[in-house]
């Protein structure tokens, strides 16, 4: 409910990526144009642009956006659509005009009328975007088309020019000439020597060629620290040193003022602390009592109406969410530093742009990237770092989106940069304890234990917030059937500790089916009970050039007791081995064998949450040997039977 | 006001989705101010909770239509309806109502009762309009206004009242009274002009009749409805094919018989595409072209679909009644581009040039969506049927149906790129359409292809060594649905996409995987299979165990479907028909011979046969299996038959050959 102290930026004048003023002509193709099957320089590749073009004219109100495509593969094709959005009301677009040249020089006109559909309304606010295709497109057509758009008076262009798009492109151009009235400072992400440049009447110009295609990978890090992209600022500094003084000095003392301790609050807290509490009993009470509150980001906000009618007033100050029991979670957070405070903790909030949306970026002036606050409290010298507004997120441990996130950090001396430390592979673990009766047809009837700490505990209570028990139920057992052998079934059965953060979660499950097969005296079963479909990432590909983020590091512990047929003894059993990546990874797997039983034990632990390309040969090598270890199978024969007299 | 009967809709499956939207969902509004809770909106929230509701997230109860008939069969709708909110899951169970540029919407009013029986009343700031933007290859027109009442929390009461002009051309309604809720009272009433017919129809449902509350007003009532929820159901049929509904019809359907409501409805598509496929000069010359020296009648029709699968891009616009009308066979021609029924329109036009009668066949891309017991125009899609002359018997034509004239006709959708003409895709195989051939019109039974239209044949020649490691390649074949298919997925991908996709594939099977080289061969004719080669590397895929090997000879490909034991009742859809073949050699270590394998699994269980054998020859393990499914959908009391053939399969594709040192 709080308005972010941000909003001041936001009154400038409204930023619109949109594309821009038209003033290319259509070009005549080539002959090479005309013949091309393929580019030498990215294979396989559906189109390619040509030529892209966007310009943006803030003293004339307009910008326009100009394409020429290559279709080289049935894919391309899709590129023949092309939808303009646009903010109702303060954009026009206009002068649409578009034609396809087929590979012998044929020439179709865009004739068909542009359809100017709505893609959402609320009051005030309407967003549309104006739409068409262009005709005859074949795989060896030249797609050509330019647009115009024309902005409100009252409104000027403050663009982000997106340089990589989903086809490579083989030339583009951007120009952006800014109203006198704007102050502009720029962010440039490119990966290759292209600069923007101050051209003729003040434009900011770009020129660049041979620009890749967007990367597009499983376990990426968010895109906006790979995305090639210049983005402009309006600003009122000099120089970006100056923006984030300000920036922090503004939200120092904003979040000072928010957090002071009122008379109200330092009561509660007297209430909640006893004065012989040590420092961190007090943390971890305070934490508690601010957990049970309503947290509207995981309960349901109320609209403006309802509040009225409940005679709830904006929250501007911490005390005002203990008046309301209900926040949102930076509310909770930050109510939490405002009670530290209180009881005489040092205390001090944090504000970070959630890793599992982008990555704080320094070069881009603009504070709207930051997302969340977390605290952090000073005990015996040391900072622990708490996230209070994630409910159900343990005392002293952050929800992964918080870890290694930078942002803003409040300290004795003011507002700095701070990023929050990874969390360990021993706080993110997960154990699944089997016991398993097979019988001679390969029936297999038995319990699964799940014990989760960190972010899947974490993930499964908070999923318990917005739905009841019965639907988190489901949604476990369907999450299971990927880590079961092909012909098991689950049946969850119940939690324990989905309410009760400080305890292990602890999931119950049953199970059934069938897994055994048979040769004549042989009898086969998964030796990794809960890896044999072994669906593992980084197996497939053996080459990768964009960097790896796996969101948190982990440790899964198995320990499968398998209880043996009567008559049935062990041929072999998975291997006792380790499989290292040095530093970064372990497997373990160990069996052991007794009369009627053998327990099967496997250990993966990665100690990593981020890692360069460079080091995915490493990781590819290293599945591969844990994908492959997780075939092995458990070998029983049945036993001779005894002679008789 | 709930989930519409077809809201999962493709873009290739447009066809009359817009007619369901409007038949289920009141209007859009801007009127708001401060209005009481209705009396109607109280009474319905005094109702308890009943216990069949209790594991359910919400319940509707109360939920009545009044379709008010003018003297033109044009009806205004009103929707009064309560939802009551049981699991914080359920919050999502709003009011919302869609139209088209021919649709208006009188009033929508949203209230919510809140447990406390405090009442709150959505303001404008508590509803947003979406368009029907999100497919990238369509421009619609259509557009929902969603509430997002106040105070929704469990244990209140969402009550909702809305009233919309419907388009003009649509003189029926359907009543999708079953959802994935249960509703405690809903009710359906008519008010039509004094002379004006009606008819009902009812799928999968029991017929309730209706009572004359006023002259010339129906009105039918419901109790006690449950949700019908799928989720969990391997291999589960259509969900709107088991989902109750009904069906008024008041224009011309309005008629007594089924197979007079079918003519009619069909003489209404035929009217309104009627002059569509008229062929212009640029039509006429290309087909003149394109058949000249075609040899016989399937030449002609297969040269012609070709150029339309081939050169017509998908790609739809929805302008209120162009979401049912086609375009003009011209323009579609000119612009090379168009939805199912442009491409229908477009090979009726150049049939016709070639002398041969084609029609179109409003149908559902879903099995069982369309019901021959249910005459309506509900479905998505719309396809082609080609009369055959008397004297063509060609085997390569074996999508065909005999109308109740005896005429015979070949379905064939010229929307799927990639299904040669005289096949039929396997997702329309086993459903039903409307023959749209005028005072001819009738409902048609889509034919089931024999297995040998479709599947897949797979060899694969394989090298293991000592340590384990496998080599080898891998030869595959696919035929019909199967090979159109993957056509449609290299058409939508490029190089990078099609070898990840492989290599996904493939790892499945073989974990760790190297894909050493791939080749897609595509032919151009669409009859032809085709092929897919590659080569691959697997160390460690046999695995030691003392002195033995072993190995798995079913290295790639797995044709198990999901199963579970829990009692069933709903039919079983088995997908496709098809014959799938594999046949692998490994060659074994040098020193090791087969100690043992899995014994032969021989299952005929009629709708589907499953035989596999593993042999041993010199150095050489040979693998080989055959699956063969006759059925696209088997009824739920062969629950046990179809948990025997996929245990075995499951267990076969596990099977664990025995290889020890001589």
């Amino acid at each position: 409910m709080r308005i972010s102290v941000f909003m001041r930026n936001l009154l400038l004048p409204l930023v619109f990526a949109a594309p821009a003023l038209l003033i290319a002509q259509f070009q005549d193709p080539t002959p090479e144009e005309l013949k091309m099957t393929a580019d030498p320089k990215a294979p396989g590749a559906a189109a390619v642009y040509l030529y892209y073009e966007e310009t943006a004219e803030s003293p004339a109100h307009t910008s326009s956006i100009y394409e020429r495509i290559k279709v080289l593969a049935e894919k391309g094709k899709e590129l023949a659509t092309v939808s303009i959005p646009y903010e109702h009301g303060v954009d026009k677009v206009t002068d649409i005009e578009g034609r396809t040249i087929h590979a012998d020089g044929t020439v179709v006109l865009l004739t068909a009328k542009p359809s100017d559909l709505m893609d959402v309304k609320t009051k005030g606010f309407q967003m549309n975007s104006v739409g068409f295709t262009l005709p005859d497109v074949e795989v060896g057509s030249i797609l050509e088309f330019r647009v115009k758009l024309r902005r409100d008076e009252d409104w000027y262009f403050l663009p982000t020019w997106q340089i990589q798009r989903p086809y490579p492109v083989h030339e583009a151009h951007y120009s952006f000439r800014p109203s006198s009235l704007q102050k502009l400072m720029y962010s440039v992400h490119l990966g290759s020597n292209a600069k923007v440049v101050l051209g003729k009447k003040d434009a900011m110009t770009l020129d660049i060629t041979d620009v890749p295609p967007e990367p597009d990978d499983d376990w990426m890090p968010p895109m906006n620290t790979l995305r090639w992209r210049v983005e402009f600022f309006s600003s009122r500094f000099a120089t970006s040193e100056a923006f984030w003084d300000d920036a922090r000095k503004y939200w120092a003392t904003w979040i000072e003022n928010f957090t002071d301790p009122t008379g109200p609050l330092k009561k509660a807290v007297a209430g909640i602390v006893a004065p012989s509490d040590t420092d961190e009993q007090k943390a971890a009470k305070l934490y508690i009592a601010v957990q049970k509150l309503d947290n509207t980001d995981f309960s349901r906000t109320k609209s403006k109406a309802e509040r009225k009618k409940e005679g709830l007033k904006d929250i501007k100050k911490a005390e005002d969410v203990w008046k309301q029991q209900s926040g949102s979670a930076d509310d909770i957070a930050l109510l939490y530093a405002s009670m530290a405070r209180a009881a005489g903790l040092k205390v001090w909030p944090a504000y970070l742009v959630n890793r599992n949306r982008a990555m704080f970026d320094k070069t881009y002036l603009s504070d709207s990237q930051f997302d969340n606050d977390i605290v952090i409290v000073e005990l015996d010298g040391k900072s622990l770092y708490l996230d209070p507004g994630q409910k159900m997120c343990p005392f002293g441990k952050l929800h992964w989106k918080h870890t290694l996130a930078s942002g803003f950090r409040l300290t004795e001396k003011g507002a700095y940069f701070v990023t929050t430390p990874a969390a360990a592979f021993m706080d993110s673990t997960v154990q699944r304890v089997a016991d398993l009766t097979i019988n001679e047809a390969g029936n297999v009837r038995g319990s699964v234990r799940y014990v989760m700490t960190g972010p899947d505990a974490l993930y499964w209570r908070q999923l318990a917030l917005e739905n009841d028990e019965e639907e988190v139920k489901k949604q476990f057992n369907e999450s299971m059937r990927e880590s079961l052998p092909e012909g098991v079934q689950a049946d969850f059965d119940h939690f324990l500790g989905l309410d009760d953060y400080t305890v292990n979660l602890i999931g119950f499950v049953k199970v059934s089916g069938n897994i055994g097969t048979a040769t004549g005296k042989h009898f086969f079963l998964p030796g990794l009970f809960f890896e044999s479909r072994s669906k593992h990432p980084f197996v497939a590909e053996d080459k990768r050039t964009t960097p790896i983020d796996v969101h948190y590091s982990r440790m899964v512990e198995d320990d499968v007791t398998y209880r043996l047929p009567p008559g049935f003894t062990v041929e072999s059993a998975p291997l006792t081995a380790s499989t290292a990546w040095p530093e970064h990874a372990l497997l373990k797997t160990n069996s052991k064998t007794s009369r009627d039983t053998v327990e099967v034990v496997r250990s993966l632990a990665y100690n990593f949450t981020l890692l360069d390309p460079k080091d995915y040969p490493n990781l590819h090598d290293f599945y591969q040997k844990v994908a492959t270890a997780d075939q092995q199978q458990l070998v029983l024969t049945r036993a001779p039977a005894a002679k008789g007299n | 006001m709930r989930t519409p009967l077809l809201s999962g809709c493709l873009p290739a499956r447009l066809l009359v989705a817009a007619l369901l939207l409007s038949a289920s969902t009141p209007g859009l509004a801007g009127w708001f101010g401060k209005t009481p809770v209705p009396q109607w909106g109280l009474d319905a929230a005094k109702h308890p909770t009943p216990d069949y509701a209790k594991d359910a997230a919400a319940i509707v109860l109360f939920d009545e239509y009044l379709e008010t008939v003018d003297a033109q069969g044009r009806a205004v709708e009103r929707e009064r309806e309560a939802i009551r909110i049981l699991k914080p899951q359920g919050r999502h169970n709003t009011c919302e109502v869609s139209y088209d540029v021919d649709e208006k919407i009188n009033y929508f009013r949203v209230w919510t009762l809140a447990e406390d029986e405090k009442q709150y009343q959505a303001q404008d700031t508590d509803f947003t309009e979406q368009g029907d933007t999100g497919v990238p290859i369509m421009l619609s027109t259509r557009k929902a206004r969603i509430a997002h009442p106040p105070a929704v929390d469990v244990g209140a009461t969402v009550i909702c009242e809305s009233e919309e002009l419907l388009q003009p051309y649509l003189p029926e309604k359907v009543w999708q009274f079953q959802s994935g809720i249960p509703v405690l009272f809903q009710a359906l009433e008519i008010d039509l002009p004094a002379g004006r017919a009606h008819t009902q129809a009812w799928h999968n449902f029991q017929p309730v009749q209706p009572v004359e509350v006023a002259p010339n007003s129906w009105r039918w009532e419901l109790k006690d409805m449950p949700a019908l929820i799928l989720r969990d159901i391997p291999s589960p049929p259509e969900w709107g094919a088991i989902a109750a509904r009904m069906s008024v019809q008041w224009g011309d359907a309005a008629v007594e018989g089924k197979d007079n409501q079918w003519r009619a409805i069909g003489q209404w598509v035929t009217a309104l595409e009627a002059n569509r496929p008229d062929p212009s000069p640029e039509i006429t010359a290309e087909v003149r072209a394109l058949i000249a020296g075609a040899p016989d009648f399937y030449t002609k029709l297969s040269r012609i679909a070709d150029s339309i699968q081939k050169n017509i891009r998908y790609f739809v616009v929805m302008r209120g009644i162009g979401g049912l009308q086609a375009n003009r066979a011209a323009d579609i021609f000119r612009n090379r581009y168009g939805d199912c029924k442009d491409k229908t329109t477009l090979l009726i036009s150049m049939l016709q040039v070639a002398g041969i009668h084609a029609f179109y066949v409003p149908v559902d891309d879903r099995r069982g969506i369309v019901d021959p017991d249910d005459p309506s125009l509900v479905g998505d899609h719309m396809i082609t049927a080609i009369e055959i002359p008397p004297d063509v018997q060609d085997p390569r034509l074996m999508a065909i149906v005999k109308a109740k004239d005896g005429k015979r006709y070949l379905i064939f959708d010229p929307t799927n790129e990639r299904t040669p003409i005289g096949n039929l895709p396997s997702y329309l195989q086993g459903s039903f359409g409307t023959l749209a051939a005028g005072p001819a019109s009738q409902i048609i039974a889509l034919p089931v292809l024999s297995p040998d239209a479709n599947g897949t044949e797979r060899k694969g020649t394989f090298a293991l060594s000592i340590d384990g490691t496998l080599t080898g390649s891998v030869d595959t074949l696919h035929t019909g649905p199967e090979g159109a298919d993957l056509r449609l997925l290299l058409k939508y991908s490029d190089e990078k996409e099609r070898r990840d996709s492989l290599e996904t594939a493939v790892a499945h099977d073989v974990p760790g995987v190297v894909l050493n080289s791939f080749q897609f061969v595509q032919p151009s004719a669409l009859e032809k299979p085709i092929e897919i080669h590659y080569k691959l590397t697997a160390g460690q895929y046999a695995h030691q165990a003392g002195s033995l090997l072993l190995v798995r000879p079913r290295v790639v490909g797995s044709v198990a479907l999901p199963f579970d034991d829990k009692p069933r009742t709903v039919p079983i859809d088995l997908s496709a028909t098809g014959r799938w073949h594999d046949a692998y050699d490994i060659t074994l270590p040098p020193g090791y011979v087969v100690d043992e394998t899995p014994d032969p699994v021989d299952v005929d269980l009629g709708f589907a046969s499953y035989h596999s054998s593993m042999t041993a020859k010199g150095n050489t393990l040979h693998y080989e299996r055959e699956y063969v499914v006759r059925q696209v959908q088997i009824p739920a009391d062969k629950a046990a038959s179809f948990r025997k053939l996929e245990s075995a399969i499951l267990s076969d594709e596990k099977g664990t050959a025995i290889l020890k040192k001589q």
